[in-house]
């Protein structure tokens, strides 16, 4: 305890000097950094978040990588995974299941939400996308901002039809939630079991996605079919069927972390949801490098932490400035794109077709 | 039996009326060099087989099958193998994935990458290097390899001696030389003889028509059906 007194002590004058120049701060708060329980509440705040932020740009980064397709509708199959995620658990479960029945129940509605909107999105692929795949770029982002518009109307009629306020989180679906995922206390900090779930799910999608795409052929096919489709064709690779496998399994995948956020209080589900996540999944993507998984794992991890940092900033009054994580977040954005314009992990040429 | 027939084929880019009526025939197990000057068509001929480039007219036979309008990847399986102009690694993947992505899914990926290896054994050594890090030689050896490791019996080539030292040119002449009897070869090459010295008979094209066809063993240079096409 003495170093941390001695550190705060140290940075006591310079955090006085930026109060003066910085408005809406007290950044003498900031000597709080150098409690390790501090730095532990970040740290599990920030791994939650990289759960959620990895979980909804891996399949973005898939599909632009293979593909060479921005999906704009991306967020909002994370929005539409959220709203299936919450009518699945209210029809598993009820006040009188038991916690560990209600998870079981949740892990089944994270499998059904991933294999229906799978499908969705190669049904989407075979029927809307391929026939543009020849067109400028511009008919891609056109047709699947378009879908977003859609997805979004049909979502809130089904809404209204089914008497749920479209505008506000589904609170019936988020009280599924086992008090297992609740508040607890790790080391001293306050926290939620949900956080630490979703780091979880986060991780052990990238290592399934890693494990499917360096050791499996399909894999194989769908690396070799991202650097130059037209040479993998040339030597008798489908990619085609590439293409609607990504495109499912990204699509799947943004379901997936939608499930994930009906139960998170930070989210809920909500139609807002979709651009919501689609923005942080851009930032998240485009900081990578379009197209390089290993990328989107590194950009989830560092915007992540920056989230985490700026949100406790703003709970502890350290700034008041209630866009603060988003800020942080762009100027990360902004400062790799200069750097950096390929982002950091980027790859020279994707696409190919 | 006929391993490519090419009849009266029509290949554009975009307006660009690129082969003009073009027709060829290769018997299967011979070798022919495609001649001509840059941007007659060539390289088009042998995208408008695989189907990378359709023809908007014409037919395209692959051992007497018609594979126009075939989707690439099935002419492909149907046994032709390509190695294009600059060797287009996927140059993020190693040595050996470059590899083991041709090999047919219904064959064994050890025995077909060891194959591989025992023909270009420079390779082995650096299998588990990207590909973007070779040299241009080793580069084309690995382009050749893919080619082969397929259950190819025709192989397009393109280019092979573009961009290389003179001592790694003929090491893929060497290699070229090495492949199996029975295996059809369409070489594309701006080295004439090196291209008339590994075939047994050429075609000369010029705005996307063939203009002249012989025996490669008694052309040269010299040649009036070669040189009148070949110079500006």
């Amino acid at each position: 305890m003495t170093g941390i007194v001695a550190l705060e002590a140290a940075l006591q004058p310079a955090v006085a000097g930026l109060d003066a120049i910085v408005p809406l701060a007290n950044l003498g708060g900031l000597t709080e950094l150098a409690d390790p329980t501090t730095l532990l509440d970040i740290f599990l705040n920030a791994i939650s978040k990289f759960g959620v932020y990895v979980t909804i740009a891996a399949g973005l980064s898939l599909i632009f990588g293979l593909m060479g397709v921005l999906n704009f509708a991306h967020g909002s199959l994370t929005m539409i995974g959220a709203y299936l995620g919450g009518a699945l658990m209210l029809t598993f479960v009820s006040e009188a299941t038991s916690d560990v029945v209600t998870i079981a129940f949740f892990f089944l509605a994270l499998a059904l939400v991933f294999a229906i909107v799978t499908a969705f999105g190669a049904v989407i692929e075979i029927g809307l996308i391929r026939p543009i795949y020849d067109r400028p770029p511009l008919f891609q982002i056109l047709l699947t901002f378009g879908l977003v518009l859609v997805f979004e109307e049909v979502v809130r009629i089904v809404l209204e039809i089914q008497d749920i306020q479209p505008n506000v989180d589904w609170t019936e679906a988020a009280g599924t939630r086992p008090d297992v995922l609740g508040f607890h206390e790790i080391l001293g900090v306050t926290t939620r079991g949900i956080y630490q779930f979703e780091a979880v799910v986060g991780i052990l999608v990238v290592a399934a996605t890693w494990w499917f795409l360096t050791r499996t052929s399909y894999g194989l096919h769908i690396r070799a079919g991202s650097e130059d489709a037209e040479m993998a064709q040339a030597l008798g690779i489908d990619v085609r069927r590439s293409f609607t496998v990504v495109f499912g399994v990204g699509a799947g995948l943004a379901a997936l972390a939608g499930v994930m956020l009906m139960w998170d209080p930070r989210y809920g589900a909500s139609v807002g949801l979709g651009v919501e996540t689609l923005l942080i999944a851009f930032v998240v993507v485009i900081v990578g490098g379009l197209g390089s998984f290993k990328g989107t794992v590194v950009a989830a991890a560092i915007v992540a932490v920056v989230d985490a940092l700026a949100s406790w900033m703003l709970v502890n009054d350290v700034v008041t400035f209630s866009g603060l994580p988003e800020l942080v977040i762009f100027l990360v954005l902004v400062g790799v794109l200069v750097v950096r314009p390929q982002g950091l992990f980027g790859v020279e040429e994707v696409g190919g077709h | 039996m006929s391993a490519i027939e090419i009849d009266d084929v029509h290949t554009y880019y975009g307006q660009s009326h690129v082969l003009q009526g073009l027709s060829l025939t290769v018997e299967a197990g011979e070798n022919v060099a495609l001649l001509g000057r840059n941007g007659v068509g060539k390289t088009t001929t042998l995208r408008s087989v695989l189907q990378l480039t359709p023809p908007r007219e014409g037919t395209v036979r692959i051992h007497d099958e018609d594979v126009t309008g075939m989707a690439t990847h099935e002419v492909a399986q149907r046994g032709v193998g390509w190695v294009p102009e600059e060797r287009r690694m996927f140059s993020h993947l190693t040595v050996a994935e470059n590899v083991r992505a041709a090999i047919p899914p219904d064959a064994d990926p050890a025995e077909r990458m060891q194959l591989a290896f025992d023909r270009f054994p420079d390779l082995e050594g650096l299998r588990g290097q990207e590909a973007g890090s070779l040299s241009g030689g080793q580069q084309q050896m690995l382009a050749i390899a893919r080619a082969l490791v397929g259950d190819n019996d025709v192989l397009l080539v393109d280019e092979p001696s573009e961009g290389l030292a003179p001592l790694i040119v003929e090491e893929v002449v060497e290699a070229l030389e090495a492949l199996p009897d029975d295996m059809t070869l369409v070489l594309v090459e701006q080295n004439v003889p090196m291209a008339l010295e590994l075939t047994d008979r050429f075609y000369v094209i010029d705005h996307g028509e063939v203009v002249a066809e012989g025996d490669s063993a008694a052309a040269s240079l010299e040649d009036d059906r070669i040189r009148r096409y070949l110079t500006a």
